[in-house]
């Protein structure tokens, strides 16, 4: 298991969630259903946001079963504020998502060999935040990669 | 795989619910038209691939990237 919690348990357990986006939705009222898997993960149907720093801008999507699949997720907004990801009306029909309230979006996170932090922007996690359904979308249109730079943190 | 020859403005059938029909041929590109169900997902192969390349590599590095981030503070 590769976030830090309890074995044995059979949900991972998420506390502390982050307040300060009003986006962001408390990981402990449930898991995520992604009823088609993820690309890469059709089986893994149900996954869960798992807390592991302490200032909540990452956390690990994890698969509630198998925990081996999990990735670093987070906020894109929090490190590009001009990201517009726009969902086709296939995905905010699939997704029954009405207003951009209902939509939480992160994305996955992953270090390279060059010790840097990449940031996918072209397939985002969609959560409508009212039925926790959820799908990882293919963004058409921004011209977004799979692999951006995180920018340094401003100090 | 099945092959079959189409021209502009005609159509093969998926299943029961899925049309595809050739839109125009120019010069060496085509524009394909679908219609399917709402909630089947249609997406650009190649565009795909990255997506599914980078969850597969976004898990593999999942511990790594988690420790990365452990000792280098971002905010």
């Amino acid at each position: 298991m590769i976030a830090e919690t309890n074995p044995g348990e059979s949900r991972p357990d998420a506390t502390n969630a982050s307040t300060s986006d009003s986006r962001e939705m408390d990981p402990a009222a449930g898991s995520l259903h992604f009823e088609d898997g993820i690309p890469g993960f059709p089986e893994q149907t149900r996954f869960a946001l798992v807390n592991f720093v302490e200032d909540g801008a990452f956390q690990m999507l994890q698969s509630v079963d198998d925990p081996d699949v999990a990735m670093v997720v987070a906020n894109p907004w929090m490190f590009f504020p001009d990201y517009e990801p726009e969902l086709t009306e296939l995905d905010q029909i699939g997704l029954e998502i009405v207003t951009a309230e209902d939509a939480v979006v992160f994305c996955p996170v992953s270090v390279g060999e060059d010790g840097i932090l990449y940031m996918n922007l072209l397939g985002p996690f969609v959560v409508n935040a009212r039925t926790r359904r959820a799908r990882q979308v293919v963004l058409i249109e921004g011209g977004h990669t799979v692999r951006t730079p995180i920018p340094a943190p401003v100090s | 795989m099945l092959v079959l020859s189409r021209k502009e403005g005609e159509s093969i059938v998926i299943g029961d619910n899925i049309v595809v029909t050739v839109l125009e041929v120019r010069s060496g590109q085509i524009r394909i038209g679908i219609d399917a169900p709402r909630d089947l997902q249609v997406h650009r192969h190649e565009v795909y691939r990255q997506v599914l390349e980078a969850n597969q590599d976004a898990v593999a590095n999942a511990r790594a990237s988690a420790d990365a981030l452990r000792s280098q503070p971002r905010r």
